[in-house]
């Protein structure tokens, strides 16, 4: 089940850090001059998963299926409209995130914390790197003066960055930098359980493989755990212990990164799979284009979302919402046909020599 | 794919030889582009890959003369050869020039990764469409109409008819994106100059687009010139790849030989970067160190030398390598491979 390449196993056995159950969250749509809601997007419609300590958990999907949203809701961003976020704190109590309040909540954000996607737009250009890093030490009250210097400065050094520019502001520094001064941002506090939401894909290549390497080593080093969120598979299949897919709100499949990757079971994740570009022109893939757009999240398709774009569909499959089932080996998926069928993975879809 | 073998040299659509595209700022010259040279085939697909700021995109605007200022092409020549003797240096022209603004659009048509700067929100698909089509074709507005709604139709865009009479805004990411190829296309260009046409997309629809390029390129017969990051997609999609770093081209060979020789060290480091599917177990990526300096700092001598781990100490921070030609279609600009009669 463990991913090799990756420093940190999921514990089999021990207590899951996070147990999100039928996770929901709708945004209504307001028309009219009073603003009455008409109806609702589900941006987010019953997740479920387990994160252990130390793993990496991956949510993938493409624009609009909710992954970001989801992860909102985990650092309580936004309020969830259902479904319970159970966290196991530092002092061993499970917390449920869902239903505390403002001012309970805040000891819990000291242990869960967010990086972001944008190193240009999540730094407030007006403030030093200091005060950008030292920010959530003042707001918590944990420690201010020259101590917070210190741990401001120790902390530039794990993140591969010179204490010595911390009086400077985040316009003198590159994507990469910048994303670094993010990542200490979200460990000053010695977080638990960091979301990183998309946190390499607005970076140049070449800086891309420093930052994920980085996050890796401070995981180690930290023994934080990871909710990933991305949308690129190749970076995804590098970092991630698990992963969990999305499409249009709901979980479509959510199995070990190996086992998904190799094994997949849902349609739409072998669609996905085949249509990520490879860098090696002999292993041009038999991409599967799938017909049409995502459909609008106000207004699914009946039975399973997947159904118009899908080359396997049948009658079933228009009419019955798949409930997400498990498959043996932790692997579970919402598809009626997944036993019949026979689908492609990663190392079917390219012709090996 | 049908673009993968071509006699190198045989048929040249565009020659571009030693390109220089500088902006004056106040705070000093930015040498966007600074001597490229490369060539496009007729009919096949050549990828520009490279980081932010090595000029990839500078160099497919200058091609057009759409650099704004403070930008200005400083020197060098950019020859199209619509056919026969009929030879046109770009760079000559005049910004303004009916002849350049009969080449925009007509001989070379142009997409971008946001589709909302080549399409207005003001107006419908088709108002737009039908102008650009009478604007570099003798047409009446019916048989515009007719064009317009065959290219919508070329594109698979679903119910043409009816899209030809929406706003852009109507339109998915990716329906957009295909109004603009098919709008680029709507004049039979020889070129088509697609810069990061799919970066802003998913992968889903990703796969879609460059199917659709594959198809068109087989039915229209025209080039493409793919401006892209994603070495994925210039794997699939290019014949021909030049790599370019801090403005200058530093390594240019077929799609093949620069997956699986490549000779530059920046080609090679950029490779070993990324990850890639199925290669996860072979353990850590091996990031190239340090970022892209800023462009008023250029690195003395080869300018990838303060990242490069190949470096030959002494020379490489103050001798400028020349291009070296290892064979007729693979040219490389490092010391490594100086060229001992050069």
């Amino acid at each position: 089940m463990a991913d090799t390449a990756t420093p940190s196993a999921p514990a089999a056995g021990k207590e899951p850090l996070l147990r999100v159950e039928n996770l929901r969250k709708y945004f209504p749509i307001r028309q009219g001059f009073f603003g009455r809601s008409v109806t609702q997007v589900r941006a987010v419609d019953g997740v479920t998963f387990d994160v252990f300590p130390g793993e990496t958990m991956a949510v993938v999907g493409e624009s609009g299926c909710g992954k970001t949203t989801a992860g909102r809701c985990l650092v309580r961003a936004f309020e969830p409209t259902g479904g319970s976020i159970l966290y196991r704190n530092r002092d061993g109590d499970e917390v449920a995130l869902d239903a505390l309040d403002n001012k309970s909540l805040k000891p819990v954000r000291r242990e869960l914390r967010m990086i972001f996607q944008d190193p240009f737009s999540s730094l407030n250009p007006r403030m030093t790197v200091l005060d950008i890093i030292g920010d959530p030490l003042r707001v918590h009250n944990i420690t201010s003066g020259s101590e917070l210097e210190e741990r401001v400065a120790d902390m530039l050094l794990r993140v591969g960055l010179r204490p010595e520019y911390m009086r400077r502001y985040p316009h003198a520094f590159s994507g990469g930098q910048r994303q670094r001064i993010g990542i200490a941002k979200a460990l000053i506090l010695s977080p638990q359980l960091v979301v990183a939401d998309e946190a390499v894909s607005a970076l140049d290549v070449s800086v891309q493989a420093q930052i994920l390497n980085l996050l890796q080593d401070l995981q180690a080093e930290f023994d934080l755990t990871y909710v990933f969120i991305a949308h690129d598979l190749s970076v995804v299949e590098y970092i991630a212990d698990r992963v969990l897919v999305m499409y249009v709100g709901k979980m479509v499949e959510k199995a070990a990164t190996d086992e998904l990757y190799h094994n997949p079971k849902h349609p739409y994740t072998e669609a996905l799979l085949s249509a990520v570009p490879r860098p090696d022109p002999r292993e041009r893939s038999q991409r599967i284009v799938l017909e049409g757009d995502v459909p609008d999240p106000a207004h699914p398709p009946s039975g399973c979302y997947f159904h118009p774009r899908c080359r396997y569909a049948q009658d079933v499959c228009a009419t019955e919402t798949p409930a997400l089932r498990p498959i043996g080996d932790g692997h579970e998926v919402a598809c009626h046909l997944a036993e019949d069928l026979d689908l492609r993975g990663i190392t079917d879809l390219v012709p090996r020599d | 794919m049908s673009n993968s073998n071509h006699n190198a040299g045989a048929d040249i659509l565009l020659d571009i030889r030693g390109l220089k595209t500088y902006f004056h700022l106040d705070e000093g010259t930015v040498r966007a582009v600074d001597g490229v040279d490369f060539t496009v085939p007729r009919g096949t697909t050549i990828g520009i890959v490279g980081e932010s700021g090595c000029g990839k995109s500078v160099t497919a605007f200058s091609i057009l003369q759409l650099v704004e200022k403070p930008g200005r092409i400083e020197e060098g020549s950019i020859v199209l050869n619509t056919g026969g003797q009929n030879r046109v240096d770009i760079a000559a022209l005049d910004h303004d020039s009916e002849e350049l603004r009969q080449i925009r659009g007509k001989d070379i048509g142009m997409i971008f990764q946001e589709p909302m700067t080549s399409l207005s929100m003001m107006y419908t698909v088709g108002f737009q469409m039908t102008e650009a089509i009478r604007l570099h074709m003798d047409v009446e507005k019916d048989e515009a109409r007719d064009r317009a709604i065959e290219m919508l139709q070329a594109v698979g865009i679903p119910r043409p008819e009816q899209r030809f009479d929406a706003y852009p805004f109507e339109l998915s990411g990716g329906m957009r994106q295909r109004v603009m190829i098919a709008m680029a296309l709507s004049c039979d260009p020889m070129l088509l100059i697609a810069d990061e046409p799919t970066t802003a997309l998913d992968v889903t629809t990703q796969a879609q687009i460059l199917e659709l390029m594959q198809q068109l390129q087989e039915e229209f017969g025209m080039a493409i010139m793919l401006i892209t990051h994603d070495l994925g997609v210039v794997a699939e999609m290019c014949s021909e790849v030049v790599v370019m770093y801090l403005g200058e081209v530093v390594e240019q060979a077929d799609v093949d030989t620069i997956f699986h020789n490549p000779q530059h060290p920046y080609t090679q480091a950029l490779l070993q970067s990324i990850p890639r599917l199925g290669h996860s177990h072979e353990g850590r990526l091996n990031p190239i160190v340090g970022s892209v300096p800023d462009p008023y700092h250029r690195p003395s001598g080869c300018p990838f030398h303060p990242r490069c781990t190949q470096i030959i100490t002494g020379r490489c921070e103050t001798v400028h390598p020349e291009i070296s030609r290892l064979d007729p279609r693979h040219t490389v600009r490092c010391l490594l491979h100086e060229d001992p009669h050069g």
